[in-house]
């Protein structure tokens, strides 16, 4: 054998015997000094409550087609099943955005040129301000657009059309009746440990401060489905669908395989509970449930219930002030900045309506008001130890 | 011959003011009455009073006053920071002639075309040459012609300026767009319909790494616009456009930096405290008013001038000493001011508070042309949560 024979052997066996990565720290936690970590561990969506890990949690859930089949699938191949599911059943949809054709950066789109063709599914120039623009077009004509935005931190500048035509459209209308139902933008948002600045931006909050556009952020791949499919077949509204990036792979549950919608205009108790209330949506519901877990072991028989609110704006406010006239005591979790956020739109109703019946005041926990620095994102999202501390905080007060 | 014609120049003046339904009320209405902002205790009526003012500096408080409005104001702050510092810079649609509002009056002429100049219709381009100008040194003051044309800048803004001096890490002191200044008039006038009556301070809020100011006054416009100019962080600038012939006073001819993420304390109250900013504080003064005339109680009129980062110890102080808290702003209530002063006061005053932190804001809808005055605050709805707070 020559030296060159020898040594591609080598480094192949080599390579062959290569332990799996275990040197990326965000994806792992530390353990030094043999000191078990007590509560910031990643969570185990293998084990998780809020994915139903057989067909037979479905009639947890309301809105879940009970009895069918159903298979196991990731939150991109959740997504993948909803929009080719519309494809099918309407011609009025399209599906467009940068590098949708081949599948997508985050295979959301897999497989859908190749079956409706690319007079449906096709890709843009870089320009979020035209994939907007055109959508608004089409929808105002009639189609459905579900155009994709490929990281949440680059809607901005499409800002414009979505804030000053998109929201505006049926107002506009009048008596017309016209209106940009059908059109939904979707969009990775959320952070992945390794995002920093421009990967990692969660902007639902800005998207409720202005009238005219719903703003949905499913949980997992079942709410996935049946929300997207909501959004597309069913809203009068132009939704912007943002979809926590994080769990496109990490999350995996049976979702069952018809088409099926879940309502836009209500959010869920995920988790009953009498003594403290926590609202969220998106990927931090799966650190508030490990929080839970801590705590609960320690309150002497006190529970906690956790509602997921999917719709940002318009929210339910029903569902979250019933569960507060209950427990008394409420928190919100998001990863967003805490000033202006979904949180103080939410402590703030709550405190107004509830006011003789909270036992202490609301919450608020979210990220830090700085940027999501590459090296800092542990530290600035809320961690399973900064909710504990909250819960213990508010039983106490 | 000449005099006929100036007759009838008279009367059919008369009657368009008298036809204008935005400038009138109802015959008997008792609160909703148009601001009179000749006598408006928020204004300074008189050299005296403006001078008084304790947070002008020494040269303000011993020199003069002029009686300007708000877009004079503006303008004798740009012409002094462009004559003071060469590195400042005007630039916006239309701001060569003097601009829509009359703000860069003959700035263009004073300071030549390399320093005060157009652009294209362009807000994307004008807001990203801006920040490209103050990476490198200089002192940009941007104008965007309506606050609700920023979004097309909403990118350069959110995504290159807030992070500008953050992602340069060791190098933030000489990479940033510090003193840069956008600013743009914002609020509704009364016909502003969809694209002319927007106030979007909110969003800017959301993001970190910028100050969003609001002047209430042609005083507070000068010194806030000159502080911006020589702040350290970028700035957005909302001039309330209602305000800039409507507001008059008296106003320090010389210079004066107001400080930024300090709020103002307007009147002094023990029963219930209103914060608010902008034009809305006018309707709130005439909701005092009448409120302390018919509840016999004490209002606390306080004024956050800068939206973000808001002064959150005054607002705390105050509230801890009435116990009732009322947020007043135009833009809509979900996840506006309103609500991010709410969720504060409500966790950090929570066992003095007597009743829920009221928001008083824009119906959540848009700003149609003909609905104005319904959709934002007015004197009844203000009066009204000041009435709730009493008796909760």
């Amino acid at each position: 054998m020559s030296v060159t024979m020898v040594n591609r052997l080598g480094i192949a066996r080599a390579i062959a015997t290569l332990a799996p990565l275990q040197t990326r720290n965000y994806a792992t936690h530390a353990t030094g000094h043999g000191r078990q970590r007590r509560l910031n561990t990643p969570p185990d969506f293998s084990k998780s409550s809020l994915l139903h890990q057989t067909p037979q949690t479905f009639s947890n859930t309301p809105g879940l087609p009970r009895g069918g089949a159903s298979s196991r699938l990731n939150l991109c191949q959740a997504i993948n099943s909803a929009l080719r599911t519309a494809l099918s059943e309407s011609n009025e949809v399209l599906c467009f955005g940068e590098d949708v054709a081949f599948g997508g950066v985050f295979r959301c789109t897999l497989d859908l040129q190749s079956q409706f063709g690319d007079a449906r599914v096709f890709n843009t120039p870089i320009t979020e301000q035209g994939i907007v623009g055109a959508a608004i077009g089409m929808a105002a004509e009639g189609a459905k657009p579900v155009v994709e935005i490929q990281f949440a931190d680059y809607v901005f500048p499409a800002f414009d059309q979505i804030v000053n035509e998109a929201c505006k459209f049926r107002y506009r209308e009048g008596h017309t009746g016209a209106n940009l139902g059908g059109m939904v933008i979707r969009m990775p948002s959320g952070g992945v440990g390794h995002g920093a600045l421009y990967h990692t931006q969660s902007p639902e909050s800005l998207f409720s401060h202005i009238p005219g556009v719903k703003v949905v952020i499913p949980r997992s791949p079942s709410q996935a489905k049946g929300l997207l499919l909501a959004s597309i077949l069913k809203a009068k509204d132009p939704v912007i669908f943002m979809e926590p990036k994080i769990l496109y792979r990490a999350a995996v549950e049976e979702v069952p395989d018809e088409l099926y919608t879940l309502p836009l205009d209500k959010a869920e108790i995920v988790k009953q509970g009498a003594d403290l209330t926590i609202v969220s949506y998106g990927r931090p519901l799966y650190t508030c449930m490990q929080a839970i877990a801590a705590a609960e072991k320690e309150l002497g028989g006190r529970t906690i219930e956790l509602i997921d609110l999917r719709t940002i704006y318009p929210w339910d406010r029903e569902t979250v002030l019933e569960s507060v006239s209950r427990t008394g005591r409420a928190m919100v979790v998001h990863e967003s900045m805490v000033n202006y956020g979904v949180g103080s739109e939410v402590a703030a109703t709550i405190q107004e309506q509830a006011f003789l019946i909270l036992k202490a005041p609301i919450k608020r926990l979210g990220g830090w008001t700085t940027h999501t620095g590459l090296a800092w994102e542990k530290f600035i999202f809320p961690d399973v130890a900064r909710i504990y501390d909250g819960i213990k905080e508010l039983m106490a007060f | 011959m000449l005099r006929k014609a100036h007759k009838c120049y008279g009367s059919v003046a008369k009657s368009i003011s008298l036809r204008r339904g935005y400038a009138s009320h109802p015959p008997k209405a008792r609160l909703n009455i148009p601001t009179d902002y000749a006598s408006t205790p928020l204004l300074h009526h008189s050299a005296k009073s403006s001078l008084a003012n304790k947070e002008l500096s020494n040269e303000a408080r011993n020199g003069t006053t002029s009686r300007i409005n708000l877009f004079q104001a503006v303008n004798a702050a740009l012409a002094y920071a462009l004559r003071s510092d060469q590195r400042v810079l005007l630039f916006g649609e239309d701001v060569a002639f003097g601009g829509v509002f009359r703000c860069s009056m003959n700035l263009a002429t004073e300071f030549g075309d390399h320093r005060v100049f157009n652009t294209p219709l362009s807000e994307q381009g004008i807001v990203g040459f801006a920040a490209g100008a103050a990476m490198e040194g200089m002192r940009p003051v941007a104008e965007v012609q309506f606050a609700d044309y920023v979004f097309p800048a909403f990118d350069q803004i959110v995504n290159e300026i807030a992070k500008c001096r953050y992602r340069a890490g060791h190098n933030a002191d000489s990479m940033n767009c510090g003193g840069l200044v956008i600013r743009m008039p914002a609020g509704g006038v009364g016909h502003g319909g969809l694209y002319h009556t927007q106030s979007p301070e909110s969003l800017f809020t959301h993001v970190p790494g910028m100050r969003v100011v609001v002047p209430r006054s042609p005083v507070q416009a000068k010194g806030l616009l000159l502080g911006a100019i020589a702040s350290n962080d970028p700035v957005i600038f909302l001039e309330p456009k209602i305000l800039y012939r409507a507001a008059v006073e008296h106003v320090p001819a010389e210079p004066y930096i107001l400080p930024l993420s300090t709020a103002e304390v307007l009147k002094e109250g023990k029963d219930v405290t209103i914060i608010s900013y902008g034009t809305p504080l006018y309707a709130c003064q005439s909701a005092l008013a009448a409120a302390e005339k018919d509840f016999k109680c004490s209002v606390e009129l306080i004024d956050l001038r800068t939206v973000y980062p808001w002064d959150r110890q005054a607002v705390m102080a105050s509230v801890n000493k009435t116990g009732r808290c009322i947020v007043v702003h135009e833009s809509m209530v979900n996840a506006g001011v309103g609500a991010e002063v709410a969720a504060t006061v409500q966790e950090g005053c929570f066992l003095r508070l007597e009743a829920p932190v009221q928001r008083v804001g824009g119906w959540s809808t848009h700003a149609g042309l003909a609905y104005e005055k319904f959709n934002i605050p007015d004197v009844t709805r203000i009066y009204d949560a000041i009435r709730t707070s009493l008796e909760y």
